[in-house]
């Protein structure tokens, strides 16, 4: 069915909100948006697990994906979802980056990993290594958060509704900290703060609360991220290798980067 | 000029005073080390003895986050989203930081008038108070550590109290509002002040002329410092954020989820982030990080005509809020050929 907005006439946007390996954070969180009735009345909620029970498969002009690709399920839905759209947003740190469940990318024998964990058990669907899905399919926007922020969920969909399209946070958290007026407690208490390497959008939350940055935004886009120097500075502070390496990985192991860099601070050093 | 005295006993009493003719803006302590300009209700907590703030002054005048206008695609319109701040007063400013303002007003008034600033520009009391360096001060050097105008009352220590310059018309009618708390200047008052004007001025760890600075940054741009220093650069864009004379900023419209309405905001940006330098067609001036990190050694150190200073009034900031620890000052003398 075709639904029209009843004060512009014109065709409401049909959007999904779906789910592959994750925790249904992201969309709990859109679920529970203050203005969630306005936007229920403004878009025609295709799928949205959280919301309707009517939730299905189909074409959509937006679809919001949670969650990394971790099954051949997962894999499948994707694809599903990809010739569905005409726009995809990847919405959250699992999605965008391969969230946690990714930490230790690489590093570890995946099946070997598999069988310790299942054993010979019987489970529906094969596993695979958590992947962001941009690795699978062309993602068109990306919304980064764990969970993404409030405003910017509203700000995407305004765009969208507007007609236009969400312009793309690059800017580190370093700059939405000063712009709100904290203290930098990398300098002031050298903490393993990762504001500098870490995508704004959340007005550094964290250190808002004295507590440093452990970017669940994941890395700057456009491989801007200077882990390197961050990490040579971490190392100045005594912090070891593994430490910097397990800081950087709960959300930037994903980022192709990343290990290299620490790796050249540390020199071979611990 | 008028000059009064304001003994220390009375100095409570003028700031409560200064409450009367709007909200202050005063510096107070934000956490173990660091100071920063907000708002004070009790005078009791305004830090008379901090250093620097972490934000420069000018976030009154420019706002960190504004919103400029608000639109309707529906009827075509434009509204105008101004808040009127009312007067306000800033009370502590040093010297550096009242010549950073007037450096910002040759680009916001005088160049390109920016109505969002002016506005506020003429709105604010500006209370200015005399400063001893540290170690990351070199106002000096930049013909910033004293301040002949740009404010309205310009207080300096004597042992006992105040000298106060008055500075405007506004600032004559400030103490005439409270002149009994004031006393005549003294002989040896004056004294006692150009004593520590000599110690202010001992104080400084350089006293050289860099007025060739800017063609040396020119002729050096292949210097060794270059890649060895933005190497440690982290790209937190601290240094220009915290800068008082940085004035670059990004808008970014914010529609509402009626389809129709919205906002556009400002806010400021650092020409050490990637989008700084990026324009239509995926072009970007500045596309690695060395050219950001060259980029705002340059442009600090440009001539200000209308000040006939450079842009740079040797605050100190951008080393003190540097995380990697990068000296600006110490760089700025290698390429000079100083160390
Ligand atoms: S506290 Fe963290 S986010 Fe804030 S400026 Fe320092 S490093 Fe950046
Ligand atoms: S400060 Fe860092 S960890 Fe905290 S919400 Fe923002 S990006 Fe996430
Ligand atoms: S460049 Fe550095 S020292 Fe100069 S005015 Fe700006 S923050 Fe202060
Ligand atoms: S270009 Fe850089 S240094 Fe110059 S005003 Fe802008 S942010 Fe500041
Ligand atoms: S404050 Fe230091 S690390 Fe941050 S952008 Fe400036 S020079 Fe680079």
């Amino acid at each position: 069915m075709v639904e029209t907005c009843s004060v512009c006439e014109t065709r409401k946007p049909v959007v999904g909100v779906y789910a592959l390996t994750s925790c249904y954070g992201c969309q709990l969180m859109i679920a529970t948006v203050e203005k969630i009735l306005q936007i229920s009345e403004a878009v025609t909620f295709k799928s949205f697990h959280m919301l309707t029970s009517a939730s299905s498969h189909g074409k959509v002009d937006i679809a919001f994906v949670e969650g990394s690709v971790s099954t051949e399920k997962d894999l499948i839905e994707l694809k599903q979802i990809r010739e569905d759209a005409t726009v995809l947003v990847a919405i959250g740190a699992c999605s965008i980056h391969g969230g946690v469940q990714s930490w230790d990318q690489g590093l570890r024998d995946y099946p070997e990993m598999y069988e310790k964990v299942y054993g010979n058990g019987e489970i529906a669907y094969e596993g695979l290594a958590a992947k962001p899905i941009d690795h699978y399919v062309k993602v068109d926007h990306y919304l980064p958060g764990c969970p993404p922020d409030e405003r910017e969920i509203v700000y995407f969909l305004s765009t969208f509704l507007f007609g236009t399209y969400p312009e793309r946070k690059e800017r580190p958290v370093c700059h939405e900290c000063r712009l709100a007026g904290n203290p930098c407690i990398l300098i002031e208490k050298g903490e393993m703060c990762l504001g500098s390497v870490t995508t704004s959008g959340c007005n550094a939350l964290c250190i808002g609360f004295g507590i440093p940055c452990i970017g669940c935004r994941g890395p700057t886009p456009y491989d801007t991220a200077s882990f390197d120097a961050l990490a040579k500075e971490f190392k100045r502070l005594g912090k070891t290798r593994e430490e910097v390496l397990d800081r950087l990985s709960i959300f930037g192991s994903h980022d192709r980067r990343m290990r290299q860099m620490v790796e050249k601070a540390y020199g071979g050093e611990k | 000029m008028r000059y009064l005295k304001l003994p220390h006993e009375k100095r409570r009493e003028f700031l409560i005073e200064l409450k009367g003719y709007g909200i202050l803006y005063a510096p107070v302590s934000i956490s173990e080390k660091n100071f920063d300009y907000k708002k004070v209700d009790d005078v009791d907590t305004i830090r008379f003895d901090y250093n620097r703030t972490v934000l420069p002054p000018r976030k009154y005048f420019f706002p960190p986050n504004e919103t400029l206008f608000k639109f309707d695609k529906k009827d075509c319109r434009l509204i105008d989203a101004y808040e009127d701040p009312g007067t306000f007063v800033i009370f502590g400013m040093h010297p550096c930081d009242i010549i950073g303002l007037r450096v910002l007003d040759s680009r916001f008034i005088d160049d390109q008038p920016d109505t969002y600033y002016k506005r506020r520009r003429e709105k604010g009391i500006i209370i200015g108070i005399d400063c001893l360096p540290d170690e990351y001060c070199f106002c000096n050097i930049r013909d910033a550590d004293f301040a002949d105008r740009g404010f309205d009352l310009f207080l300096h220590e004597l042992d006992d109290g105040y000298l106060i310059r008055v500075g405007s018309v506004m600032g004559h009618k400030i103490v005439d509002a409270c002149d009994h708390l004031f006393e005549a200047i003294k002989a040896e008052d004056i004294s006692v002040m150009t004593r520590k004007e000599r110690e202010k001025q001992a104080m400084f760890q350089h006293y050289e002329n860099w007025d060739n600075l800017r063609y040396l940054l020119e002729l050096q741009d292949s210097h060794p410092l270059w890649e060895r220093e933005s190497e440690k650069c982290i790209s937190c864009g601290n240094c220009t954020l915290t800068c008082p004379t940085c004035r670059c900023y990004d808008v970014q419209d914010v529609p509402e989820l009626d389809g129709n309405g919205g906002k556009r905001i400002r806010f400021w940006d650092s020409c050490q982030y990637r989008e700084h330098g990026l324009v239509a067609g995926g072009h970007n001036f500045r596309d690695t990080k060395l050219d950001r990190f060259k980029n705002r050694y340059q442009c600090k150190n440009a001539y200000c005509e209308t000040m006939t200073i450079s842009y740079c009034v040797g605050c100190g900031r951008c080393t003190q809020f540097c995380p990697t620890g990068i000296n600006y000052r110490k760089n700025l003398m290698e390429i000079r050929g100083d160390e």
